[in-house]
C-alpha cells in the first residue's frame, strides 16, 4: 500500500489556509505530494468526490492566490528538484525543475552545474521562500525585470496537470490559441495563469549568463522631491553604455526606511548595513550589470553627476560591486516589503479583519513625480498612513497602506478603488506582478475591459470544465 | 603624522566545505572573493582615527594579483595607499613565513606608529598572524580590542576583552592591535570613493623590495609547518521532531538551550 497522501485539515496546518495577503481561507483537506505519480493520484480523488483544489508553492503571494476558498489544499512543496539540465544545439542552458523549487534551492542548484561560464535565472522577486511554480503562476518578476523583462521570457516548456488527470507537455512556439483577437502561446496560458488552468508540474528555466560585473549603489536624498526629479531623469537621462545596463531602479520613502531601520534588531542581514541617516527623505537603490567592468564604471559615472545634481552626495551614497555585497543591498530592499507585510501582521493582531492593502499597479504615461505626489496627496488627504516603495520603471509602485483600525482599512479600500479606476482609465496595469488572487479580485473585476474577462472566462471554461482549480481566484 | 598600516586578506566569499579529495586542499575555484569580514573592522578604526586624529592609512594585502580587488575595496572606502605584496616565492606561506613576509613588507615601507590587523581569518582561521607579526617586529600586541578609548601622539589607549575579564590598555607607538568585529560597524564605500578607487594605483612590493632577500625564508619554504589535509568535520546533524502544545514546546525549548549551554 502506498504512503497515506491526503490529511484532513487539521489544526496543525493552519498555516496552509494563509500567504503573505495574510488573508485566511478554508479547506477541508491537504496534501504534499512528492512525485507526478503523487499528484495524479491525489487528482484522481478529488475528482471523485468533485472537490476543487487550490494549488500551493512556497504561499509568499501577496494577493491571496494560493489562499483555498474551500475544498483541497495541494501544496507542492515537497517537489523540489532538479530533473535535468542541457545545452541546446543553439546553445541556451534550460534546467528543468520540479515546480516546488524554491528561488534559494534554485540559485544553489545553479551554482552547482558544471558550466564554462556562471549562469542564473533572471527572475527574482526577491522572496527567496517564493517556488518557480508560484513564480511562473504570478509572472512575479521582482527588481531586475527593468532589464530582464517579462518572467515568460525564461520559461521554455512545462508539463501540465489537467482537470482530469491527463499530462499534457507545452512547449514555447508549438501551439496557440487566440486570446483578445490575438494569438497567444499555449504556455503563457498557463504562466500568469494563477493555477487557475492546470498545475505546473515540472518547468523548463531558461538560464542567462552571469552578468560578470555587478554594482548596487544606493542614493540618499534629504528632500523627497529630489529623488522624484532623479527618478524622473534616470528615465530620460541617455544611460546607453555597450556592455552594460541598469537593471534595477528601486525607490524607498522614509516611512519604509523606519519600517525596515526597525527590524535591524532581529535581522542579522540587516544589522551589516551602517544606519540610514535621520535627515534622509527617501532613497533609490540602482543595480548595474554588465559584462565589462569599464562600461560598468561608465554608467555609474553618470549616475554620480546625475546624483549631484539633484543635491544627492555621492560620498554618501552606498556603492558595493559583487554578489555577496550586492545580497546585502537586495536584503535591505527585500526587507521593505517583508517590514510592510509584518506591520500588517501586528495590526491584525488587534483587528483581523485586516489584510494587505498593497498596490501593484503601473503607470507609465506619466512622469514619477506626478504619480507618486498624487498617491502622496491622496493618503494625506484621507489622514492615512503609508510606506511607498517599488519600481521607478513604470511606475510600478506598491502603496502599503498601514490602518490603524477598520475605518482607516475601509478608506484603504476606497483609496484603491479609486486608483484602480484612474489607472485603468489611462491604460496603466492595475495589477503588474502579485497576481489577482482573491484579494485584487474585485479591483481586477472592475477595471479589467468587459471583453478581457470574458476571454479569461472562456479559457477557464475550456481548460478547466469542471471547475477543478483554484475556486474564487480572479474571475 | 600618525601612520597606520592595516593588514587584510582576500578570502572565499563562501565556503561549502568543498575539498579536493586527492590533494585534501579546499576548492577555491570559481568562488567568488571578498575581502576577509574579520578585516574590515581593522580598516573601519584606521579610518576613524584618521578622522578624528588625522592619520596615513596604508594597506597590506599579501595574495595573487587579483587580491589587488581587496587594495581597491579599502580606498573605496578612504584608504590612502595599498601594497600588494605578491611574488611567487611568497606562495604556500603558513602563519610564521605569512607573518614574516607581511612584517618585512611594512617595515620595507615606513616607520608605522600603529599596525592594525582583524581577529582572525575566513579561510584560515588561525587567529595567529598578527600577534606572530608583532612578535617579529619585536612590539607591543594587543588583540581582542573592542573600542579605542584616546588616541595621544605617543599612545594610544584601548579597551581590551579578555575571557573574564574588560581590560583597559596604554599601548605606546609602535604597536600592533588585533580587533574584534564588534568594535565598529565598517562603513559601506561610498560612490564617490568607489570610483576614484577605480582609478588609484596599487602599489606592488616583490622580495626585490624586503629588507631581507633570501628567498628562503619566505613561502613554502619559510613555513613551519605543512598542510598535510583539510577536511569538514564530521557532520552531527541531530533532529528530533517534539509534538507538544506551544507552552509546553517552549518549555522543551528552554531544557535543549539549558542543556546545550552547560
Ligand atoms: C517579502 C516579499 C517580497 C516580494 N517581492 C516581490 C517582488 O519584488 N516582485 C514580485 O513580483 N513579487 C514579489 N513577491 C510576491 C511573489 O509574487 C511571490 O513570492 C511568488 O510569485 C509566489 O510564489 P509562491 O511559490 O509563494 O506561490 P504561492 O503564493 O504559493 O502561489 C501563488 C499562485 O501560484 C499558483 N501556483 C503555485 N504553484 C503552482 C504550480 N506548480 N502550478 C500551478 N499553479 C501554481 C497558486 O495556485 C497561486 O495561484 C514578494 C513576496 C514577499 C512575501
Amino acid at each position: 500500500m502506498g504512503r497515506q497522501l491526503i490529511y484532513p485539515m487539521e489544526e496543525r496546518y493552519q498555516e496552509y489556509l494563509s500567504d503573505e495577503s495574510k488573508m485566511v481561507g478554508k479547506a477541508d483537506s491537504i496534501s504534499f505530494p512528492e512525485n507526478e505519480g503523487e499528484i495524479l493520484e491525489i487528482i484522481a480523488e478529488m475528482n471523485a468526490c468533485h472537490t476543487p483544489v487550490t494549488i500551493q508553492g512556497g504561499k509568499t503571494g501577496i494577493a491571496g492566490c494560493a489562499v483555498p476558498a474551500r475544498g483541497h489544499v495541494l501544496n507542492l512543496s515537497h517537489m523540489n528538484q532538479v530533473k535535468a539540465f542541457n545545452k541546446t544545439a543553439q546553445g541556451e542552458a534550460l534546467l528543468k525543475v520540479e515546480p516546488g523549487m524554491t528561488l534559494l534551492e534554485l540559485k544553489k542548484a545553479i551554482k552547482k552545474l558544471k558550466t564554462e561560464e556562471e549562469l542564473f535565472w533572471p527572475p527574482d522577486p526577491t522572496e527567496s521562500s517564493s517556488t518557480v511554480g508560484g513564480i511562473a503562476s504570478c509572472g512575479a518578476k521582482g527588481i531586475c525585470s527593468r532589464l530582464y523583462g517579462d518572467t515568460r521570457k525564461y520559461i521554455q516548456a512545462a508539463r501540465v496537470i489537467q482537470w482530469d488527470g491527463s499530462v499534457k507537455e507545452i512547449k514555447r512556439g508549438e501551439t496557440t490559441v487566440s486570446f483578445l483577437g490575438r494569438e497567444k502561446d499555449l504556455l503563457d496560458v498557463y504562466l500568469g495563469g494563477e493555477g487557475m488552468f492546470g498545475i505546473l508540474a515540472e518547468l523548463t528555466l531558461r538560464l542567462e549568463p552571469r552578468p560578470k560585473e555587478m554594482w548596487g549603489i544606493s542614493f540618499f536624498f534629504e528632500k523627497k522631491e529630489d529623488a522624484f526629479t532623479f527618478a524622473d531623469n534616470l528615465m530620460t537621462e541617455d544611460l546607453q553604455v555597450e556592455g552594460a545596463s541598469i537593471a534595477a531602479a528601486e525607490y524607498m520613502d522614509r516611512a519604509t526606511i523606519d519600517a525596515i531601520e526597525e527590524r535591524k534588531e532581529m535581522m542579522t542581514a540587516l544589522k551589516e548595513l551602517p544606519d540610514v541617516g535621520a535627515e534622509v527623505a527617501a532613497m533609490i537603490y540602482i543595480e548595474i550589470h554588465g559584462m565589462e567592468e569599464e562600461a560598468v564604471e561608465e554608467i555609474a559615472e553618470i549616475l554620480m553627476e546625475l546624483a549631484v545634481r539633484c543635491d544627492s552626495d555621492p560620498d554618501r551614497a552606498w556603492a558595493v560591486s559583487g554578489e555577496t555585497e550586492i545580497e546585502k543591498m537586495r536584503v535591505f530592499r527585500h526587507a521593505a516589503a517583508e517590514s510592510a507585510n509584518l506591520l500588517i501582521e501586528k495590526i491584525r493582531q488587534r483587528e483581523p479583519r485586516i489584510t494587505k492593502l498593497g498596490t501593484d499597479m503601473s503607470l507609465d504615461k506619466e512622469d514619477f513625480q506626478s504619480v507618486i505626489a498624487k498617491y502622496e496627496a491622496d493618503i494625506a488627504q484621507e489622514g492615512l498612513k503609508a510606506c511607498i516603495f517599488g519600481h521607478i520603471g513604470g511606475n510600478h509602485l506598491h502603496i502599503n497602506i498601514l490602518p490603524e483600525d477598520y475605518e482607516e482599512y475601509e478608506k484603504g479600500c476606497k483609496l484603491f478603488e479609486a486608483w484602480a479606476k484612474e489607472i485603468a482609465a489611462q491604460q496603466g496595469k492595475v495589477v503588474t506582478e502579485h497576481g489577482v488572487g482573491k484579494l485584487k479580485k474585485p479591483l481586477f473585476l472592475q477595471t479589467a475591459s468587459k471583453d478581457c474577462i470574458e476571454e479569461i472566462q472562456r479559457l477557464k471554461h475550456t481548460y478547466d470544465p469542471a471547475g477543478m482549480w483554484n475556486p474564487e481566484n480572479m474571475i | 603624522m600618525l601612520k597606520i598600516a592595516v593588514c587584510v586578506k582576500q578570502v572565499p566569499a563562501y565556503s561549502e566545505g568543498l575539498m579536493d579529495p586527492e590533494t585534501g586542499v579546499m576548492i577555491r575555484a570559481g568562488l567568488e572573493s571578498v575581502l576577509n569580514v574579520y578585516d574590515l573592522p581593522a580598516i573601519e578604526t584606521a579610518l576613524r582615527i584618521k578622522e578624528e586624529a588625522g592619520a596615513l592609512v596604508d594597506v597590506f594585502t599579501m595574495g595573487p594579483a587579483k587580491a589587488s580587488a581587496v587594495l581597491k575595496e579599502a580606498y573605496a572606502m578612504g584608504a590612502d595607499r595599498g601594497y600588494l605584496v605578491n611574488d611567487s616565492c611568497f606562495s604556500g606561506a603558513d602563519v610564521l613565513a605569512t607573518s614574516y613576509t607581511l612584517m618585512q613588507a611594512i617595515q620595507s615601507t615606513e616607520d608605522y606608529h600603529l599596525i592594525l590587523c582583524g581577529r582572525q581569518t575566513t579561510d584560515g582561521d588561525t587567529a595567529q598572524v598578527s600577534g606572530a607579526i608583532a612578535k617579529w617586529l619585536d612590539i607591543p600586541h594587543v588583540n581582542w580590542v573592542t573600542e579605542i578609548l584616546h588616541v595621544a601622539h605617543d599612545s594610544i589607549t584601548v579597551r581590551q576583552a579578555m575571557e573574564e575579564e574588560i581590560v583597559t590598555v596604554k599601548a605606546t607607538y609602535p604597536c600592533l592591535l588585533s580587533v574584534e568585529r564588534s568594535i565598529f560597524l565598517p562603513r559601506l564605500p561610498s560612490l564617490k570613493g568607489k570610483i576614484a578607487a577605480k582609478k588609484k594605483d596599487i602599489n606592488v612590493l616583490s622580495l626585490a623590495d624586503m629588507e631581507d632577500q633570501e628567498e628562503s625564508h619566505y613561502g613554502l619554504t619559510g613555513s613551519a609547518t605543512k598542510v598535510e589535509k583539510i577536511f569538514p568535520p564530521a557532520k552531527t546533524a541531530q533532529r528530533d521532531i517534539i509534538q507538544k502544545d506551544s507552552q509546553e514546546a517552549a518549555n522543551y525549548i528552554l531544557e535543549v538551550i539549558k542543556k546545550v549551554n552547560k
